[in-house]
């Protein structure tokens, strides 16, 4: 719909690329370790048990891997007596149980949820967001990371991303299989095909995954912004934080149409864009469809 | 969203100096002279500062009004001077919550984009971007849309409403 690459979305890549690093590092050990191990001729099974461990300490440590990769801090009531009491005031309303607050110092607005359990989960919150959106945004935007939080959806999507992972691994196996178990009797060459169509596999098996993990993603966010709005009462709050985090406010013009008439701005055609293409990548759905659903909720409520 | 016409709305175009524009104009002042009794409608004329001419019409029929607007832009396209339509301006107000200032809402429709988009100034030179929003949400399905902001320029001192 737009023509360029929403600002919100590159804004939003310093906080998730830096977990997205965090996490693709970690996956990377991982995957060296366990060719270390199977190069020494650790048994398939045992390799196996080792991932499923290994997969099951990162679910473990998920919120401190965030915590740390993003550079939040857990705040005390102490230190942001607002913050708290905007926090609690939302959860005792809705019968919620209250997560654990960071703050991460950064003039970005943006908000993220992390954990595991609805009891043990954190919501953080940049400096950014908290001297630019007024209390009732503010409140939206943390609505909706509770409802993140609410609908388990670290979790739905830690279990989306371990199938695609276990995928990758199984795959591995199988050229392993492939290399070794095949070769008795055989040409050279019969072992390389099937190594080259298990790669193929494997290859395929990701992508899809990737871009299934995503759909939820994009999915997910529209059922929080609906809780989130359902839990304030004002989706139209929401709507405007959402707005302002993107910076598509500023897009509007304030020169007068009479002043630009005569600059054919309005003759360039508007170029065509990969919006398809990047909305299959991205992980939240374009702010101006979230908008709309959104104050169709208003206009429904009121 | 509870928009509300308020029966006012206007068409703009650029003047031009020559004979083909002045009997345009001729034209379209003897349609505005022999509105009534066929459109309950009043009118008036301004010129800008831009040196735009405005035709502002009021009336309490939407029907009257769009046929109004309608039958000016034809005649301006008729004489070939299509390009010099700018905009048509419709006027809405509505019943906002409680405790809220209310603006006067416009959708301006582009005549060179053939599309609608919505402006509501606050004052001087600011608008009210959740409004337009609210409003793109409301309507966007239903009439020809402006869906890129950028083009969503403003119309400053709209002369709708101040009389003479």
């Amino acid at each position: 719909m737009f023509t360029k690459k929403q600002p919100w979305q590159r804004r939003d890549t310093g906080l998730t690329a830096r977990m997205i690093v965090s996490f693709a590092i970690l996956a990377i050990l991982y995957i060296i370790f366990l060719s270390v191990l199977a190069y020494v001729g650790v048994s398939a099974i045992a390799i196996a048990v080792i991932a499923g461990i290994l997969i099951l300490a990162q679910w473990y440590f998920s919120d401190k891997i965030v915590l740390w990769s993003t550079g939040a801090k857990i705040v005390s009531r102490e230190q942001f007596p607002e913050l708290h009491d905007l926090v609690e005031r939302i959860v005792a309303r809705n019968n919620l149980s209250k997560p654990r607050i960071a703050v991460v110092n950064s003039r970005m607005p943006n908000a993220f949820a992390t954990g595991k359990t609805p009891k043990s989960s954190i919501v953080a919150v940049t400096v950014g967001l908290m001297d630019q959106l007024d209390p009732e945004e503010l409140e939206g935007v943390i609505a909706h990371e509770l409802a993140h939080i609410k609908n388990r959806d670290v979790l739905i999507l830690t279990l989306a991303s371990l199938f695609s992972t276990m995928a990758w691994y199984l795959m591995r196996f199988g050229m392993y299989g492939g290399m070794y178990g095949g070769g008795h009797g055989r040409r050279g060459n019969e072992g390389g095909a099937a190594m080259l169509l298990i790669l193929l596999v494997a290859i395929i098996t990701w992508i899809a995954s990737f871009l299934i993990i995503r759909a939820i993603s994009r999915y997910r966010e529209y059922v929080a912004d609906r809780d989130g709005a359902l839990i304030t009462g004002k989706p139209s709050k929401l709507a405007s934080a959402l707005l302002k985090i993107s910076g598509t406010m500023k897009r509007i013009p304030t020169r007068d149409l009479r002043e630009v008439e005569g600059m054919n701005a309005f003759f360039i055609i508007p170029a065509l864009s990969g919006d398809t293409l990047t909305s299959l990548f991205s992980t939240h759905p374009p702010v101006d469809q979230r908008v709309k659903k959104l104050m169709e909720m208003e206009a429904a409520m009121s | 969203m509870g928009l509300k016409v308020t029966g006012r709305c206007a068409l703009t175009f650029k003047t031009v100096s020559g004979t083909f524009f002045y009997e345009m104009e001729q034209d379209i002042r003897q349609f505005l002279g022999n509105l009534q009794p066929e459109f309950d409608l009043t009118w008036r004329t301004t010129t800008d500062s831009y040196g735009y001419m405005w035709i502002i019409f009021e009336g309490k029929r939407i029907e009257d009004l769009l046929a109004g607007l309608t039958t000016v832009s034809d005649i301006v396209e008729e004489r070939g001077f299509s390009d010099q339509l700018l905009a048509a301006v419709f006027e809405f107000s509505s019943e906002r919550e409680q405790g809220r200032r209310t603006h006067q809402q416009y959708l301006i429709y582009n005549y060179k984009r053939n599309n609608f988009y919505p402006f509501v100034p606050t004052g001087q030179k600011t608008i009210d971007a959740e409004q337009q929003m609210k409003i793109m949400a409301a309507i966007s399905e239903e009439i020809p849309f402006e869906r890129d902001m950028t083009l969503w320029y403003p119309l400053w001192d709209l002369p709708l409403r101040s009389l003479g």
